[in-house]
Formats: C-alpha cells, sequence, structure tokens
C-alpha cells in the first residue's frame, strides 16, 4: 500500500520541475478536446478545462494519470481521493464533498478555497502569481504554506500532497451552515 | 504569500480583532456564547450616531444643491466629515426614496461583512439603471439582465457565465498587444495635441475619456470604434458613442442624489438618460453581431484558448443576448472608472518628478528599446508602477468607497443592524487612516513592495472591493492603466507647471479642472 507512495518520491525528485506542469495541462486540453464527443453544434469542450471543473469527473484513464490528494478538513477528519494529472484540486473536492468553497469559481477574486500545503510540496507547486497573492493577503490565518485551491492543478509529482483547509475560510457561518460547492 | 513579514502582521492582527471572536460552526462552543451574547449586548440600531433628520423631508435636502450643506461634489468629504464627527460607524438617515446608509470606518468590521456575505452579495448600485434594465427595456433584458445593478440569483447565474474570461489572467493577457496598439496611438495622438508650450488642451480629460472607450471597445465589442481619430464629423458614430458614453455614468450620480425626482415624474435628465442606454444597446448588439458573424467563418477545431473575449461567451452561449448585456455592462462601468482614475495617475506622475523618475527607471530596464513591445511577463515586472498605481489608488481613491446591502441582522461595531440597511465602506477614508496604514500621510508605493516594512490593513484600501463581487472589470481596469503608464512614460516627460488642483467628486474623485499636462518627449536610447 506505501510502496507507490516511496516510488513516487524517489521519482518525484527526478523528474519534477516548473514546467512539467504546464507541458502536462497543455497536452490534457489537447486530449479533452479529441475525447469530449462534439455537445454542441459548433464547440466540442475546448475550454481551458483546467477552470470548469467538468473535467475532474472523469476518471483517470491509467494508473499513470493518477495523482493521490489527502484534504484535512476543519476537523481533523482526512479525507483521501484519488485524483488525476491536470486535476483543478478545487473542483476535485466539489466531487469528493470536501468543504473547499471557492465562491468565485477559479476567477482570483475570493480567498474560500484557501489551503495549507503541506511539507515539502509547497516546493513543488510553481510560485504563485501576483494576483494569488494579492488575494492570499485578505486570507484569514494566512500561513508561510497558503496557497489557493483553485490555482493548484496536479502533476505527477505532487502525488500524495496534502491539504489542509484553515479553521475557517471565508464565512464563519454562525448558524452551522456549511458552504456548498458553487 | 508577500512574505513572513505580512504573516506576522496576520496572525497579529487575527488575535486582536472582530473575527477572533467569530465561531465557525455553531457547536455550543464558547465562542458562539459570545455571538449570541454580541447580539444581547449589543445597542439598538436607532443609537446609531448620525445627523438628525429632519422631519417629513429627511436628510435629502442636505444633498440639494445650494440649500443642503453637503455639495455633491464634495461626497468625499461628506464621508470624511461624519468620520470626524461620528466616529466608526455613522448613519444618514432619512433619505427619501432609498434606504439609510450606514457609514462604517473600522476596517476589521469591513473585513467581517465581507467574510460573511456569502455567495451572492448584494451591493447595491443605481437605481436607475435598475428601473431601466427592469421597466423602460424590461423585454430586452429579460431573466438575467447582467451583472450591474442586479442581485441574487439573475445575478450569480450571469456572472458565472462570464466571469471566467473576464476574471481569468490568461484571457486579459491576450488583450496585452491590443490595448497596446490603442495606447500608442493615443500617444501618437497626443504629439499632434500640443499647443506652442507642448501642453495638452484643457478638455484633455475628455481626450482620456477617449482612450478609455477605445480600449473597453477593443474588449467588449471586439472592434476599434474608432474614437481617438481627431475631427470625428458631429454625425459620425464614434462621435456618437462618445456623447453617449460623457452622461452614461454622470447622469447616474446627478440622478441618484441630486435631482432623484425621476422615480416619480419622468424628468428632461431622466429622458436623456434612457435614450443615451438605448443608443448604446444598438451599437452593443451592432458590434457583438459582427463578431458572432466572425466566428461563424472561423474553422470548427479552432481551440478556445485562441478565442477573444466576445468569441468565448458567444461559443459558449445559444442566446448572444449574454454579450450584448456583459458589453453594455462593460462599456456602462468601465469608461469613467478608468479614465478618471487615468487622469488621476498621470495628475500624479506629473506632479511627483521624483516618482516619475524611478518609474521611468524601472520601465527602461524592461523596454530598452524605444519600440519594443510589452509581454506579459514584462508587465508582471513592473512592480514599482504597479505599487504606484496602488499608491493613487489608495490616497486618491477613484471610487470612494464601496457597499453592501446587508442580507441578514449582524452586530458592527456594538450595534444591531438589520437587513436591508446599506453599508457603505469609504475606502478612501479608510485607506487614509494612520491605524490601517503606517504613514499614511505619506505617497509611499514602496509600501506596496514585498520587501517593505510597515502595516496595511488588508482590507483599509480595496479600491475594485473583494469576494465574490468583486469588480469584474477589475483586471482589464488593471490592464489598461498599466501599460498605458507604462507606453506613455517610457518615451515622455511629464509635468504640470499650473496651480495646484483640488480633488473632487463628479461621479468618480478626481482632479478638477484643467489637465494642462506639458508632454516632452524623451531622448531616444
Amino acid at each position: 500500500m506505501f510502496l507507490p507512495v516511496t516510488v513516487a518520491k524517489l521519482v518525484r525528485g527526478v523528474f519534477c520541475n516548473r514546467h512539467s506542469h504546464l507541458t502536462l495541462s497543455l497536452s490534457r486540453v489537447y486530449l479533452t478536446r479529441c475525447v469530449v464527443p462534439s455537445v454542441r453544434k459548433r464547440f466540442v469542450s475546448t475550454t481551458l478545462s483546467l477552470w470548469h471543473g467538468d473535467y475532474e469527473w472523469q476518471e483517470p484513464k491509467s494508473e499513470a494519470d493518477v495523482v493521490r490528494v489527502v484534504y484535512v478538513d476543519r476537523d481533523g477528519k482526512r479525507t483521501e481521493v484519488r485524483g488525476k494529472v491536470g486535476d483543478n484540486v478545487l473542483y476535485l473536492a466539489h466531487r469528493h464533498g470536501v468543504e473547499m468553497e471557492g465562491a468565485c469559481e477559479a476567477s482570483l477574486a475570493c480567498t474560500t478555497c484557501h489551503c495549507y500545503v503541506a511539507d515539502d510540496y509547497l516546493s513543488k507547486l510553481p510560485e504563485s502569481e501576483e494576483k494569488e497573492d494579492d488575494l492570499l493577503d485578505l486570507a484569514p490565518f494566512l500561513k508561510e504554506n497558503s496557497r489557493l485551491g483553485c490555482q493548484i492543478i496536479l502533476t505527477k509529482c505532487l502525488d500524495g500532497i496534502e491539504l489542509v483547509l484553515p479553521a475557517a475560510t471565508r464565512n464563519f457561518y454562525v448558524d452551522g451552515h456549511k458552504p456548498k460547492p458553487h | 504569500m508577500k512574505n513572513i513579514r505580512q504573516f506576522q502582521i496576520q496572525t497579529m492582527r487575527w488575535r486582536s480583532t472582530a473575527t477572533a471572536h467569530t465561531p465557525h460552526v455553531s457547536t455550543g462552543s464558547p465562542e458562539d456564547l459570545e455571538v449570541n451574547n454580541e447580539f444581547i449586548t449589543a445597542k439598538h440600531y436607532s443609537e446609531v450616531p448620525g445627523p438628525m433628520p429632519w422631519p417629513i423631508i429627511g436628510n435629502t435636502w442636505r444633498m440639494l444643491p445650494v440649500i443642503g450643506p453637503y455639495q455633491i461634489s464634495d461626497l468625499a468629504n461628506v464621508s470624511y466629515i461624519l468620520y470626524k464627527q461620528y466616529g466608526k460607524i455613522a448613519k444618514l438617515g432619512n433619505l427619501v426614496g432609498r434606504p439609510d446608509l450606514l457609514f462604517v470606518y473600522d476596517a476589521d468590521e469591513i473585513e467581517k461583512v465581507y467574510r460573511q456575505e456569502g455567495d451572492t452579495p448584494f451591493r447595491p448600485s443605481m437605481p436607475c439603471l435598475v428601473k431601466y434594465k427592469s421597466q423602460v427595456r424590461g423585454q430586452f433584458f429579460g431573466r438575467l439582465p447582467g451583472v450591474v445593478g442586479v442581485h441574487g440569483e439573475p445575478w450569480r447565474e450571469f456572472r458565472t457565465k462570464v466571469q471566467k474570461p473576464v476574471l481569468q489572467p490568461q484571457t486579459v493577457k491576450k488583450y496585452i498587444q491590443p490595448i497596446e496598439e490603442v495606447s500608442d496611438y493615443f500617444i501618437k495622438r497626443m504629439q499632434e495635441m500640443k499647443n506652442e508650450n507642448s501642453e495638452m488642451p484643457a478638455d484633455f480629460d475628455n481626450e482620456i475619456h477617449k482612450w478609455a472607450l477605445e480600449c473597453i471597445g477593443r474588449v467588449a465589442l471586439d472592434a476599434r470604434l474608432g474614437c481617438l481619430r481627431p475631427d470625428l464629423p458631429k454625425n459620425s458614430e464614434p462621435q456618437k458613442i462618445i456623447n453617449a458614453a460623457k452622461y452614461a455614468l454622470r447622469n447616474v450620480a446627478l440622478l441618484e442624489l441630486k435631482y432623484p425626482f425621476w422615480r416619480y415624474l419622468p424628468s428632461t435628465l431622466w429622458k436623456k438618460y434612457v435614450s443615451n442606454m438605448d443608443y448604446f444597446i444598438e451599437i452593443c448588439m451592432k458590434y457583438i453581431d459582427d463578431a458572432m458573424l466572425r466566428l461563424k467563418n472561423k474553422p470548427q477545431s479552432v481551440n478556445e484558448s485562441e478565442l477573444s473575449l466576445v468569441e468565448r461567451i458567444l461559443a459558449n452561449e445559444s442566446d448572444p443576448k449574454t454579450a450584448y448585456i456583459l458589453a453594455l455592462d462593460l462599456i456602462l462601468v468601465g469608461i469613467d472608472t478608468i479614465s478618471m482614475a487615468v487622469c488621476s495617475m498621470l495628475y500624479q506622475i506629473a506632479t511627483r518628478p521624483e516618482e516619475q523618475e524611478k518609474i521611468h527607471q524601472e520601465i527602461l530596464k524592461i523596454l530598452p528599446n524605444k519600440n519594443d513591445k510589452l509581454d506579459a511577463s514584462k508587465l508582471e515586472k513592473m512592480v514599482y508602477l504597479k505599487a504606484f498605481i496602488k499608491e493613487v489608488l489608495r490616497m486618491y481613491s477613484t471610487v470612494i468607497g464601496n457597499g453592501r446591502t446587508l442580507q441578514k441582522d449582524m452586530v458592527i461595531c456594538g450595534y444591531k443592524i438589520p437587513k436591508g440597511i446599506q453599508l457603505v465602506f469609504p475606502t478612501i477614508v479608510t485607506g487614509n487612516m494612520e491605524e490601517y496604514v503606517t504613514d499614511c500621510k505619506q505617497f509611499k508605493p514602496e509600501r506596496w513592495l514585498k520587501q517593505s516594512s510597515g502595516y496595511i490593513h488588508p482590507y483599509a484600501s480595496l479600491p475594485y472591493g473583494h469576494g465574490p463581487r468583486m469588480c469584474l472589470g477589475r483586471r482589464f481596469a488593471d490592464l489598461e492603466m498599466q501599460v498605458f503608464l507604462a507606453k506613455l512614460i517610457r518615451s515622455h516627460k511629464l509635468e504640470y507647471l499650473h496651480k495646484p488642483l483640488d480633488y473632487k467628486v463628479t461621479f468618480m474623485y478626481a482632479p478638477d479642472g484643467e489637465l494642462k499636462f506639458k508632454m516632452t518627449e524623451r531622448p531616444t536610447p
């Protein structure tokens, strides 16, 4: 059970670089275009599907695509899910019922998908852009390993990544209301 | 994130402020009790301080010209005076035909409201636009009348359709080159406009309006409208668009605050407003239909990332109405705002030569040759220019404040505020309060740089608002300002050699007077 993690950890050191993230996500766009049947008359789902949320509902094509993610919610409950290369961790959380909110739908306007990236995985993520930084400044309980979930796209080297949700994101719901995905 | 500094500040802040005692789930924790206690011990809404309303006519008279103590142009001062007189929370009540306005000057409380606003924040805005959209042209706008002046589910549904292309950096990046083209052409026009003293004409702000109009046309209508050309005939389309744009937003302030009688009687100003809006719809439909035709002629296999903003929306929506309405909303709020902000930026640059020099040096490094073109990575490097823009917006926030209508009862500054009250967050005041910004009286762009020391409360200066209802045009506004300023300061020196100007609110907060900048071409390396 733990063997793949160890192997992945070993392999990661070799194959990981910043740009692998880019090439992978691009090839993914291409893939979706070929696979998804034409729904509309003209346009196949050609969207940069990173930002859609539909892609995250597809099963991984092969074991090689699988990226495991652990979400730790504010009560400390761990949810282990099998994501895949190219998944946006915000939409992946929605699929698996993890309470990562994402009120602005990954358009970089809010901080409701704020999470902490555990351990050494932080350095494996592409550095945050200025716009994400600006928003993080507004996030409650900011830490050095804070990131916005909607900006994390899975790559193979992120296998085993642990994302911890802050004690509260945006709404300190007084009435016990739970945030729902959008 | 910025750096550890910011982190330390944040943790400090969290220990001491309002949010520290707001619980996330009701588990009967001590925090819950505290919140309940907060409601029990809070003072009644009627105790919120504020100017005394007169019977019957309430506080509207205060906004009337001449007899009222507050001129509309003093709106920025009004909010400052209210703060000076009444403290961190002040109520302007009994306004004819509108709910009470509650001014909140406490950044922690503002933060609390932003955090609890849910996914359909209610932003009170422009009742006259609401009336136009819902009644005058209700048939056209239908169930989803856009984002400006729309609330609740219809707002969310429409925003969801459009916000990704409009806000996501990867679409916005594609407009660097088109905006640069418009700006280059405008700078060329500025050279032609110079008088014998190398100064801009007295009505230079009108020219900036045209530039903003041309930019937003390029984004929202996928077309060059041709508004920047000199000597436009009176009846030409660009000239008509310019005229309509001039009053689209400016009249709103007059209609809303000074002469709110249109609610009951169609005044001349109101009729003019309606005919202007009709003309805009006509223009939007014309250009969007053109874009639709172009899209139909594109090869089937085209990748969405190659499409323009308008095309992306047309491709994903069966009804072109979404694109018509988005274009209308972008134009309505994307001209005065951006152009007044640019007026303010230029005035600040021209009157602060050392700052100008720093910006120039930075740009010179990034664009060493005169004809170098901009791109995303070059813009990314212009950190000082961006910090300068942020600093101008902090000290002279073009939009003087943001607002929210409370959707549930809340305790703010120790008062129970019932739902339905309109909150005003005067960013122009909070951004200039010593307790939220270190050395707030100093103009210091450096404070926005990563390595800076000194404290800025993250909610003190939010010129674009925050959260799901953050300004939809924000990225384009930032892009247009950055591109234009970078190109202008790269090639020219700007000076202002006349009597200093005062800032005033017409609708936006900007220098009031003739912007006769002196423009000198820099020697070409």
